[in-house]
């Protein structure tokens, strides 16, 4: 496979990654504003602007309607909802001829759709449905990916891409959660309920855990759980797994040093324990494992996009 | 009749219009009002006004069907390329917007009889342009012979000395071409223009026929349309039929990039042909041998469809400020370690001054006499037609031969005395350069516009495939000047295009 066609793959899913995750955290928080008190509804609403955006576009106001504006539609910012809807497109038409017909109309339709929506334009009647709306075609297209494309070396570049990208977004919102910020309330019962939601995590956790809302827990099973999707344990292994598929045929040196790093960030969340992270441990456990992730992003594109012509002559 | 039978078949699963059969007079009734018959020919209307015989199903549904289906059917067709991505990009303030390239939804017919001329006409045409490309780069006996001028070879921008002595797999210079055609006032086929660089268009002939075809299936089955699906796998086999081996020929189709308003093609034929779509920068030359890059390793490619400019092809040779090319490919190409179609310096046999003499050529290369006529042509070069030309200003076109694109052009009628007159400068104190044409009346077919049927002004860009054999399917690319009376058929001045359906007797 090109080098181009496969870092153009592996982009184009971390930003459909990133867009799904936007769309559902603002739509969660659209909808669970109005049973909080202003002051607990602000300090969540702060969260959610921490985990979607750089300093630079951080809307300075509390206001519901202008986050959701800067988060989800301004064009400028480079992680708002459509900037990423954008990336994910001019990606997937970089390598066009990669992907099925149904891939590409999917993405495009989304994109078209959302490209003029503005916050004004939602705000009169139920701005959450626009979300949903958005997460219902984000799931379809996650479907279509998964059964019109070949699984070959794109679809676990594909993979690799999702899952380094949700690796990394939900290691943010849970430190978010869990890291003490001086002047922000500390999330409450409801923000433990939220947290569940933005990572579509409630039903199954209540599956494991029973309805008992306990923050150790929920650490435990969004970061540790090997069978929930948006779990941290069960992304890296599906890292993992792309990188022992893709570039089977390159030199085994430079394969050797992109799977070092894959197999020790695999053992940092396979044998790590949740009773090691309570009392403020989890903090830097998970700013390791952010760190760790973006090295494999790094050597990934060393070993296998921009490596130096000369070295395989 | 058909058309009874058609009423009830077309719309699935809509009610049945029993509607009697009704003869609609073009200029007087529904859908037709504003269909004007003028001194061009009409593809669809017979000068009384009857219908053609082979547009009569066609005209039974257009007649029959309920007012505003048509517009839905439209809108449908242009929704469908906007979700396909069928679009170029239009940049103001800041703000990119994406148009779709305008498709009309009413086919544009052409007969049997009147196709089977014109693959006569272009494969006689094709063979002898590659011939006189094979003879230009080789032996030159045309130039020692005094048929065309050496001068105008030689000095033709186009003209690539690299190419000199360097023999191409089957003498096949032009692997793809798209002719422009036009009908005169009498109906007569006649070619415009040759395209023998990089012509575009054909993802479109492939795209309408997808759209088309769905908006009147019961028209589309009643008549008899030959197929068009196989060009991709025709295209595959002339290129694959380019590399010296034949077992495991790695092909890649080179773009300019997603920038470029063909991008869309580009990525359709790759898709379509199964072959790697590449960049300039993902291809590297070592040892005259051409790779790409690839996440394990260097893959070796043998055939390049370019989709880019001789000129952009290799900054060692050519530009060398253009980044879009692959530093090292022609010495690769010269190597003979890598086929590219189609050859480089095609360009010398498409300007306007050649295009003169190719009637000339087929009786000089083949003793035959031309199937398809040329437009009528005055080469200023040649004394008697330069005074014709001088004093026929008013009536007739002026190119320069070097020029496309609409530069360096004087179209007589629409010009003033002074502008005549000063123009009459250029021709007498450079005569070479400039060639002239009586303008053209380029047929009408009917055309979907604001709610009815009118008549607008169409070319016919067929593509012919030539590697070690000559393939043309059995379509085209209608283009059609959207613009009431205008007869600029160019996308990027107000034209679009249409399905164009040959039919199989």
């Amino acid at each position: 496979m090109l080098s181009r066609v496969a870092d153009s793959l592996y982009w184009m899913a971390r930003y459909i990654e990133r867009g799904e995750h936007t769309a559902r955290l603002i739509a969660v928080k659209l909808e669970s504003m109005v049973e909080q008190t202003r002051e607990d509804a602000d300090a969540s609403w702060h969260r959610v602007v921490e985990a979607l955006s750089g300093q630079e576009f951080a809307p300075k106001a509390h206001d519901a309607y202008v986050i959701t504006q800067a988060l989800a539609f301004n064009r400028v910012n480079s992680s708002s909802l459509v900037s990423s809807l954008r990336g994910a497109r001019d990606n997937a038409r970089q390598v066009r001829e990669q992907l099925s017909t149904e891939v590409w109309e999917h993405l495009n339709k989304l994109y078209l759709r959302l490209q003029p929506v503005t916050a004004e334009a939602v705000w009169g009647h139920h701005p959450a449905r626009v979300f949903r709306e958005a997460l219902e075609d984000f799931h379809t297209l996650e479907g279509v990916v998964y059964s019109t494309l070949s699984h070959n070396e794109g679809w676990h570049f594909i993979q690799l891409g999702r899952h380094l990208e949700r690796a990394q977004l939900v290691s943010r919102l849970l430190d978010l959660h869990y890291r003490q910020v001086p002047g922000v309330t500390a999330p409450k019962y409801f923000d433990w309920l939220v947290l569940l939601k933005f990572c579509t995590a409630f039903e199954p956790y209540c599956k494991a855990y029973t309805a008992q809302i306990r923050p150790e827990k929920i650490a435990e099973f969004l970061v540790f759980d090997g069978e929930f999707p948006h779990s941290v344990r069960f992304s890296i292994d599906r890292v993992c797994d792309a990188l022992f598929r893709v570039a089977p045929a390159a030199p085994p040196a430079r394969r050797a040093v992109v799977e070092r790093l894959a197999g020790k960030l695999k053992a940092t969340v396979d044998f790590g324990q949740i009773e090691e992270l309570m009392s403020g441990a989890i903090v830097p456990f998970l700013a390791d494992i952010t760190k760790q992730c973006e090295g494999i992003h790094e050597s990934v594109h060393l070993s296998y996009i921009s490596y130096g012509a000369e070295t395989v002559l | 009749m058909q058309q009874d039978a058609l009423a009830h078949t077309e719309d699935f699963g809509g009610p049945d219009q029993h509607q009697p059969n009704r003869v609609c007079v073009p200029g007087r009734d529904a859908p037709y009002e504003h269909y004007t018959l003028g001194k061009p020919y009409d593809e669809m209307f017979a000068r009384d006004g009857t219908v053609h015989p082979h547009y009569a199903a066609l005209d039974g549904r257009l007649t029959t069907l309920p007012p505003g289906e048509l517009l839905r059917r439209q809108q449908a067709c242009e929704l469908s390329f906007l979700h396909q991505g069928i679009t170029f990009t239009v940049y103001n303030d800041n703000q990119a917007t994406e148009r779709i390239i305008p498709t009309d939804l009413l086919p544009r017919i052409v007969t049997a009889a009147e196709w089977a001329r014109i693959e006569a006409g272009l494969k006689q045409r094709i063979h002898v342009l590659n011939l006189f490309l094979r003879d230009i780069y080789g032996d030159a006996r045309v130039l020692k012979d005094g048929i065309v001028p050496r001068s105008m070879i030689y000095g033709s921008k186009h003209y690539r000395r690299e190419m000199r002595g360097l023999p191409v797999p089957h003498g096949a210079y032009v692997n793809v071409c798209g002719s422009d055609l036009v009908r005169d006032e009498a109906g007569n086929f006649v070619v415009l223009e040759d395209n023998l660089r990089v012509p575009s268009g054909v993802s479109y002939m492939l795209a309408n026929r997808d759209v088309v075809r769905r908006a009147f299936p019961a028209v589309f089955r009643s008549v008899g349309v030959r197929p068009i699906e196989h060009y991709p796998n025709e295209l595959l086999a002339t290129l694959r039929s380019l590399a010296p081996f034949h077992e495991d020929v790695s092909i890649a189709v080179l773009t300019p990039g997603v920038f470029n308003s063909a991008y869309f093609e580009h990525a359709f034929l790759a898709r379509q042909m199964g072959v790697e779509l590449v960049e300039g920068r993902d291809l590297l030359v070592n040892d005259n041998v051409v790779y790409a890059r690839t996440t394990s390793g260097l893959k070796r490619i043998d055939v390049i469809y370019r989709r880019i400019d001789d000129d952009f092809v290799d900054p060692l040779i050519f530009r060398e400020d253009s980044s879009l090319g692959v530093p090292g490919l022609f010495n690769a190409y010269r190597a003979g370690n890598v086929v590219v179609a189609n050859a480089l310096g095609t360009g010398v046999a498409d300007d306007k001054a050649v295009y003169a003499y190719v009637p000339r050529l087929i009786r000089y290369y083949l003793s035959e006499e031309p199937i398809l006529d040329n437009v009528e042509t005055y080469l200023c070069r040649e004394e008697k037609s330069l005074s014709h030309v001088l004093a026929n200003l008013d009536k007739l076109v002026v190119k320069a031969v070097g020029e496309s694109g609409g530069y360096g052009m004087l179209v007589g009628p629409h010009a003033t005395q002074a502008e005549r007159d000063d123009f009459a400068q250029k021709i007498k104190s450079d005569p070479d350069n400039y060639i002239a044409q009586p303008t053209i009346q380029l047929s009408t077919a009917p055309t979907f516009v604001d709610g009815g049927v009118e008549p607008r002004h169409v070319d016919l860009r067929p593509f012919i495939l030539h590697g070690e054999h000559t393939t043309i399917v059995p379509g085209a690319l209608t283009r059609v000047a959207l613009k009431r009376g205008s007869l600029v058929v160019n996308s990027s001045q107000g034209g679009g295009s249409k399905d164009t359906w040959v039919l199989s007797e």
